[in-house]
This record gives C-alpha cells, sequence and structure tokens, in this order.
C-alpha cells in the first residue's frame, strides 16, 4: 500500500523574508522611520502651504508661519502671563482632584456600603461629559480662575476617584488575611497593605487625569475668554491668524507630552507593573 | 536523491540538516542544529531526548515546515489523503476563543472543507480522546489533561501520517501525565484500528521514562550545536501498560540513556567553567 | 504577681451577628444613596433662612442650585411643549455622525498600524502627539476651514474621539500571540484565514474596550462645539440657560447627557459581553 508514494521535500510554510537593507539602517530602523516620517509631515506641508499663495495661508498655517508667530509671541510680557495662568489652572485643578479624588476614592474602596452608595452618582458621572457642568461653575464661581481651577478638577476628579477604589477594591485577599493573622489593626492594614498596592492604580488615574485636566483647560479658557493660552487660540481665530492659532494648540500638545512623560518617570519609581488600561471610564 | 537501501517505507528522511537562526539586530548566525542525519520507518514511534536548547523543537519546526533548515534536506512520504504531518504543540495551544470542536475542526477547516463536514469529521476523534460531551466547552472549561487530549485530537483530525509532539505532556501533573503516556499509546493503536495505516509519531520529551515507555526507538541528541548522539532500540513488547515501567529491561534502557545524557550535561557543565563538584 | 488569664474570645467574622442580613444590599444602599442625595438637595434649597426673601437666603441660593422638584416641573414643560425635541435631535445627529466615522476610520487606522510596523513606526511621532494634545483645542481652527454648520461639529466629535479607538486597537493588533500565528500556519492557514481566526478574535476586545470610550468622548465633543458655535443642541440648551440664570434646565441638559451616556455604554457593554463567552468570567 505504500509503493506509489514517494518522498518530497519539506518546504516552509511561512518563509519570511528579511529585508535587505544595509546593517546600519537595521539597527536604527525605528528611529530612521519615525524621524522621516515626521520630517516628510513637515516639510509636505511647508511645501503645500507655500504653493497654495498667502490668501491661503489664513486657513492653512505653515511650519515657518508658526515658528514665527512663536518667535514673536514668546517676546511678549503677556504670553508668559498666559502660560502662567494655563500652568497653574492645571496645577491647582490637578491638586484639587487629586487632593479629594484619592481619600474618596480609599473610602469608596474599603467601605463596601458607601460604595453602594456612591454607585449611581459615579455611574452618571462618569458617562456625563464633565465639561457640561462648565455653565453651572459659571454661575457659581465667576469667570475668573476658580472657575477653571474647578473645571479642571472636575474634569480629573473622576478619572482619580473610579481607580483608586478599583484598587483598593482587588488587593489581594490573601495579603489581608496575612495582616489580619498578625492581629494589625485597621489602621495598620491599610497603610502597609492597601495603600502601596493601590499606589500603581492612582497613578494610571493620575494618566488619564491629565488629559482630562488640559481638556478642562482649553474649555474652560475657551468659555471664558479672559486669559490663557486658550485665549490666544481663540482670540487669533478671530484675527484670522493661524499661524499664532497652531502655536497655542502645540502648546498644549507639549505640556500634554510632557505631562504623560512624567507619569511615566512616577509609575517606573512606584511599580514595574500597570493595571489594563480598561480602567478608564 | 539518494537511493538509500529502505527508501521504500521510509515515512521521514533527514540529510545533513543543520540551522542557523540569524540574530535580527546583530545579524549573528547562531548554529542550533549541526549536522542531523535521521530516518523514521513508517508507522514507528520515535522519540527524541537531549538537552535543554540543544535543537529539538528546532527540528520539529523544521518537519513541519514552520522554518525552514539553512542546508540539507528532510523528506518526508507524500500522502494520497490527509496532510503529511501535524503538530500537537505545547499546553494552551487551543485557541481560547473557539469551542472544542472548532478548536478540533481547524485544520480541515483551513484545508477548505466545510464547517459543518469539518464538525461531523471531528466529532469521532473527540470520542476516540475521551471529550465526548465536552465539544461545545472552551478551553479555559477544561482542565489541563483534557486540553491537551482536545491538542491531539486536532492534530488527529487531518489525518497526518506522521503525528510531532513536541512535549505534548510537559505542564501536567505526574499522575495525569501516566495516564496521557497510556492514552497516547491506546489512541495510536486505536487510529490504526479505525482503518487507517499506523501513524508515524515524532515524539520529543525530557523525561526518559516517558521516552522508554511510548518508543520503539530513542534518539538522544547532544548539547547544542545538536548532532545525534545515539539511536536506542526499545524491545519492549507491545501493547505496553505502565506494569512495564517496573520490568528491569525498562530500568536498564532508562540507565543507558541517562548516562548519555549525563556525560553531555557534565561537558555543558565544563564548558560554562563548571568548578562545581 | 498573678497575671490574669486572658479570656477566650470567639474569633469567627464578626460582621454575622452585627446586623439584620439585608436582600440585596448593593440595591439597597444604592437606592438610598441616589435618593437620599435628592432629598438633601431638596431640602436645602426649600430651606430659607430669612422667609421674607424665599430663595435668597437658604442654605443655598436656589436661583443657583435649583433643586429636583423645579428641575421635574421644567423638565415636563419643556417636553410637553416639545421645545427641547430639536436639541436632542441635532445632538444626537452630531453625535452619531462623528463616533461612527471614529470607529471605522479608527478601527480601519488602527488595525493597519498594528499590522504593518513600518507604517506604524513612520507616523508614530505624529500619532502620539494628537493623542496627547487635547483635540478640541482645535475647534477654532475646525471653525476656520470648515465652518460653524454640521461638519465641523462632526469633525470636532471625530477628533475628540478617534484616537481612543485607533490605539486601543493597534495595542489589540500587537498582543496577538505569536504562539496562535505558528499554530495557525503550522495547519496551512491562509492570510485570510490566520486573520479571522487569529488576529481578529484577539482584537476585537480591544477594538470594543476602544469604541466605548469613543461614545464618551463623542459626546464630550459634541457638548464643547455647542458651547463654542452652534444655535441648536443640547451643549447649547445648557450654555444659554446657564447664561440666562435657568438653572434648572441646565440640569435638565445634564440629566439627557448623562443618561444618554450611560445607555451607550451598556449598549456597548452588551457587545462586549457578546464577544466574551470564551473568557472565564471573573466579575459575575
Ligand atoms: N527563533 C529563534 N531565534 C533565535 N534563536 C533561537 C530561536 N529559537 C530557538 N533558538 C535557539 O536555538 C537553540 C535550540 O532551540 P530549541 O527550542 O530547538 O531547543 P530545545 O531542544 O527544544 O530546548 P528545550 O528542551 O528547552 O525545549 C536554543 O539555544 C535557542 O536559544
Ligand atoms: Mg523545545
Amino acid at each position: 500500500m505504500t509503493a506509489g508514494t514517494q518522498m518530497v521535500a519539506v518546504t516552509s510554510n511561512a518563509e519570511r523574508q528579511r529585508s535587505r537593507m544595509p546593517r546600519w539602517y537595521r539597527r536604527r530602523e525605528a528611529s530612521i522611520l519615525s524621524f522621516s516620517g515626521l520630517a516628510a509631515f513637515v516639510i509636505i506641508w511647508q511645501l503645500a502651504a507655500d504653493l497654495k499663495g498667502l490668501d491661503f495661508t489664513f486657513f492653512f498655517a505653515s511650519p515657518s508661519g508658526i515658528i514665527e508667530a512663536a518667535g514673536k509671541e514668546v517676546q511678549l510680557p503677556r504670553f508668559w502671563d498666559d502660560v502662567a495662568t494655563s500652568a497653574w489652572e492645571l496645577l491647582a485643578g490637578s491638586g484639587v482632584a487629586l487632593g479629594l479624588g484619592v481619600p474618596i476614592g480609599l473610602a469608596i474602596g474599603w467601605y463596601r456600603r458607601v460604595g453602594f452608595m456612591f454607585d449611581p452618582w459615579l455611574n452618571f458621572f462618569n458617562a456625563l461629559p464633565r465639561i457640561a457642568l462648565l455653565p453651572l461653575l459659571v454661575l457659581w464661581l465667576g469667570l475668573g480662575t476658580e472657575m477653571k481651577i474647578a473645571a479642571v478638577s472636575l474634569g480629573a476628579f473622576f478619572s482619580i476617584v473610579v481607580p483608586t477604589a478599583q484598587g483598593v477594591k482587588t488587593v489581594d485577599r490573601n495579603l489581608l488575611d496575612v495582616g489580619r493573622s498578625m492581629d494589625a489593626s485597621q489602621g495598620r492594614i491599610f497603610t502597609s497593605i492597601v495603600l502601596p498596592a493601590t499606589v500603581p492604580y492612582i497613578i494610571s488615574g493620575i494618566r488619564i487625569a491629565i488629559g482630562r485636566g488640559l481638556i478642562g483647560v482649553v474649555v474652560a479658557e475657551f468659555y471664558a475668554q479672559t486669559k490663557g493660552i486658550g485665549v490666544i487660540i481663540v482670540k487669533s481665530q478671530q484675527a484670522l491668524n493661524s499661524d499664532r492659532m497652531l502655536f497655542g494648540i502645540i502648546l498644549f500638545t507639549i505640556s500634554g507630552i510632557l505631562l504623560s512623560y512624567a507619569t511615566s518617570l512616577l509609575e517606573r519609581r512606584f511599580q514595574k507593573w500597570r493595571p489594563g488600561q480598561d480602567m478608564e471610564e | 536523491m539518494t537511493s538509500a537501501p529502505a527508501t521504500q517505507d521510509l515515512a521521514l528522511s533527514a540529510r545533513g540538516v543543520r540551522m542557523e537562526y540569524l540574530d535580527r539586530g546583530t545579524r549573528e548566525r547562531f548554529v542550533a542544529i549541526e549536522s542531523l542525519d535521521l530516518d523514521i520507518k513508517q508507522g514507528e514511534f520515535v522519540t527524541i531526548v537531549g538537552p535543554s536548547g540543544c535543537g529539538k523543537s528546532t527540528f520539529v519546526k523544521l518537519v513541519n515546515g514552520l522554518l525552514s533548515a539553512s542546508q540539507g534536506e528532510i523528506l518526508v512520504r507524500s500522502v494520497a489523503k490527509g496532510k503529511s504531518d501535524a503538530m500537537v504543540f505545547q499546553d494552551s495551544a487551543l485557541f481560547p476563543w473557539y469551542k472544542i470542536i472548532d478548536n478540533v475542526s481547524y485544520g480541515l477547516v483551513c484545508a477548505g472543507v466545510s464547517k459543518k463536514q469539518a464538525h461531523e469529521r471531528a466529532m469521532p476523534l473527540i470520542k476516540l480522546v475521551g471529550l465526548g460531551g465536552f465539544e461545545n466547552k472552551y478551553p479555559y472549561q477544561l482542565s489541563g489533561g483534557m486540553q491537551q487530549r482536545a491538542n491531539l485530537a486536532r492534530a488527529l483530525c487531518v489525518d497526518p501520517a506522521i503525528l510531532l509532539m513536541d512535549e505534548p505532556f510537559a505542564a501536567l501533573d505526574a499522575q495525569t501525565r501516566e495516564v496521557m503516556q497510556a492514552e497516547l499509546l491506546r489512541i495510536w493503536r486505536g487510529a490504526e484500528a479505525e482503518g487507517g495505516a499506523r501513524k508515524t509519531v515524532l515524539f520529543i520529551t525530557h523525561q526518559i521514562e516517558e521516552a522508554v515507555f511510548l518508543s520503539d526507538r530513542v534518539v538522544v541528541m547532544s548539547a547544542r550545536p545538536g548532532r545525534i548522539m545515539e539511536d536506542i532500540r526499545i524491545d519492549l513488547p507491545r501493547p505496553r501498560d505502565l506494569h512495564v515501567k517496573r520490568t528491569p529491561e525498562f530500568q536498564e534502557y532508562q540507565e543507558q540513556i541517562w548516562q548519555l545524557i549525563a556525560s553531555q550535561l557534565k561537558a555543558a557543565a565544563s564548558q560554562f567553567g563548571g568548578s562545581k563538584e | 504577681m498573678t497575671v490574669a488569664a486572658p479570656a477566650m474570645t470567639s474569633r469567627g467574622p464578626e460582621r454575622s451577628r452585627r446586623r439584620i442580613k439585608i436582600p440585596n444590599e448593593r440595591l439597597f444602599y444604592a437606592v438610598l444613596g441616589f435618593v437620599g442625595l435628592l432629598v438633601v438637595w431638596e431640602f436645602a434649597s426649600n430651606f430659607d433662612l430669612d422667609p421674607s426673601t424665599p430663595g435668597v437666603q437658604g442654605l443655598v441660593k436656589r436661583i443657583l442650585m435649583s433643586a429636583p422638584t423645579l428641575i421635574w416641573k421644567a423638565g415636563v414643560e419643556d417636553f410637553s411643549s416639545g421645545a427641547i425635541w430639536p436639541h436632542i435631535t441635532i445632538s444626537l445627529q452630531e453625535w452619531f455622525y462623528g463616533f461612527i466615522i471614529s470607529c471605522f476610520l479608527g478601527i480601519s487606522l488602527g488595525l493597519s498600524l498594528g499590522w504593518f510596523r513600518r507604517f506604524r513606526l513612520a507616523t508614530q511621532p505624529l500619532v502620539s502627539a494628537l493623542y496627547s494634545t487635547p483635540t478640541i483645542a482645535l475647534f477654532p481652527l475646525i471653525v476656520l476651514i470648515a465652518g460653524i454648520g454640521l461638519e465641523s461639529k462632526v469633525i470636532l466629535v471625530v477628533l475628540a474621539s478617534i484616537f481612543a479607538v485607533i490605539i486601543n486597537t493597534m495595542v489589540g493588533v500587537q498582543s496577538v500571540s505569536w504562539k496562535h500565528l505558528e499554530i495557525a500556519s503550522s495547519f496551512g492557514a491562509s492570510q485570510t484565514q490566520i486573520v479571522r481566526s487569529v488576529v481578529l478574535p484577539t482584537t476585537i476586545p480591544f477594538i470594543l474596550t476602544g469604541v466605548r470610550l469613543a461614545a464618551g468622548r463623542s459626546l464630550v465633543g459634541v457638548v464643547v462645539a455647542e458651547f463654542q458655535a452652534a444655535n441648536q443642541g443640547v451643549g447649547f440648551y445648557i450654555a444659554l440657560n446657564g447664561q440666562t440664570l435657568n438653572t434648572a434646565r441646565v440640569f435638565i441638559g445634564l440629566v439627557l447627557l448623562g443618561g444618554f451616556g450611560i445607555f451607550v455604554g451598556e449598549l456597548v457593554r452588551l457587545v462586549e459581553n457578546r464577544f466574551d463567552a470564551w473568557r472565564p468570567s471573573i466579575h459575575r
């Protein structure tokens, strides 16, 4: 029964073709591609703006235009005033969110019944774009800095509370039993077991909160139109100066990147692991 | 093709196989298998043992076509129906998102068989490996031993002439493992009784006892870069049951193989400047 | 010097004898927390320190805080007169278009970014910069380009939500297991079969997470756009009533937004559960 069949050579069905690129390229492929991708984007943008002619640059700023606008802007004392205002709003707002969010999150996570009581409200506010509360904040606090700080902290607050409570709830039961078996007091168990286990969750909350806080700054400043980087953007729009407007937007981008980098440092400092990113909302 | 004396009844023939891995970053070549010759007859149960990292997994992947050799040639007998070979992977190799029946019939579906027909053909195999009634469960609902049964059924389902098994029982506890060994022999004979030709098996393990118990031949590989050191015929009567492990002949085989591997381990230890002992 | 022998104490769980059992604790306390706050709110805004000037000298100023009953009354008014419907439909429209575009565009971009390594590397700086930008800051620019009609709002909604989809989808593709790919190719799966049997099953849970996040962010986009440039929509309704000290109606808008957010979130979660049959359930 075997006579008719014959032997055939095995051929790989998953042959992976490796690139024939030179060695120096392969070693730095990631950075080379990233850099050239960005460079290509900027160059094409600049060329497109140049080709379209002057009248069109009202709408499509160009890289060189943005740099020019930035050069003018940084010489103005008003600009630094705006930057300081925005920075202060973000800082103070995040501080308030952290100062309130962490204790409340801990309480909600630790006391089961408190958690149950807060549940409907947390769900509601989590599903609600918090930024929609802005008109109320204006009613209560006026158009000044307090209102904007409140807007930032409201944006960031829930992103801190929810992961913090989550972190407390998921503390390893075995660890708690170890603590209890050693007759540690509630307070001791809390500070020695619950708090350290929750820190990574708090930090991943901070990561999300930063984004929310920034949105708070932007929208509050758009809304109040008194001071801050957001006002630079709105005023530039009214003056049809899209270069300056994009400069303002890029300032927000840079702060977003810097802050998220700072959070990564925090993360590395406190924990090697990070809970899944499904925590948001 | 060099016409060796008995190519007639060979299922697999490897000649001068050399395998080099290429490091992606440094482009350095890393020799995993030096030069390997191996012939396996049809219906034979052959086990490869050898120190960790000697290239056993690499070899079965070469046979399976997941990798291609840098040098040399691997020949397998072409088959009229079914596949020439199929692989039983190590633990947790089922697709967690498929029910057992879909996992088992996966190879058939890949070969273009309709889902309905594939399910029909998978059922007898699910029963053969003792999983009747579990076909609509997801892998997480099965124990480790049951998952490996499904894994085996998936390979058997494409009706391979050669069954490639890379440490299939490594993740199981000692008792389940013994049960699975006896089961494997039962299934091996059972598949034959179903009317097909006896399957050729290429099995890989670290457990010498397992190798002796299962095999017609045990092939001992040297430490990396892998070569074949010894090819030992196991002349224990079949069908075997677990009692055979208590016989003196069995223990002699075990001792012989252990000596071979121990010499390799010592060589490796001194290679790393082992001043211990 | 005699030491009193310590008393033997029971070490069983103390909880059991402290309290009568409440059948569904979770629901009980949830209702308690919900109703409790409403009652306190109502009471606080009806309690006048100086009865001659109702609503001005209370625990809270009624004109600034409103009260649950006032909100209810205003709600009944606006719904029965139909005044609120145009706002709802226009917001829904903006949300829907933006969300759908975000999902389709985001999933396809995320899949290609995850699958093609070079494409991902080349676009990485741009994508992560945009991801860190509060994209709603682009609204003034969008208005310059696309005007203040439906288009500019849909664009903002897309910008606000698409990155959640892109990034999650991309991470999903990247978490495809090498081992599963190897198994598929061992059984001779074609490219399409690999995508169908390995890549998609791994990625779908990630995609759905992205979609769920995007649903919420799209709502943010709608509100911000309507705050900035609109004469209709729930966001506009909130802003207008805030400016005219019509606090009850501000709360109506908030209830609508929150209710819609919960509804959509649960909807996506239903889909998620449907795709999660193969996972051991931890939470239930
Ligand atoms: N994809 C790869 N790229 C580079 N080197 C590899 C790769 N796979 C395996 N190797 C190397 O090749 C050698 C042989 O690996 P292989 O997996 O075949 O060993 P093994 O005999 O199966 O070992 P074990 O018994 O531990 O499973 C090892 O030294 C390993 O480091
Ligand atoms: Mg191996």
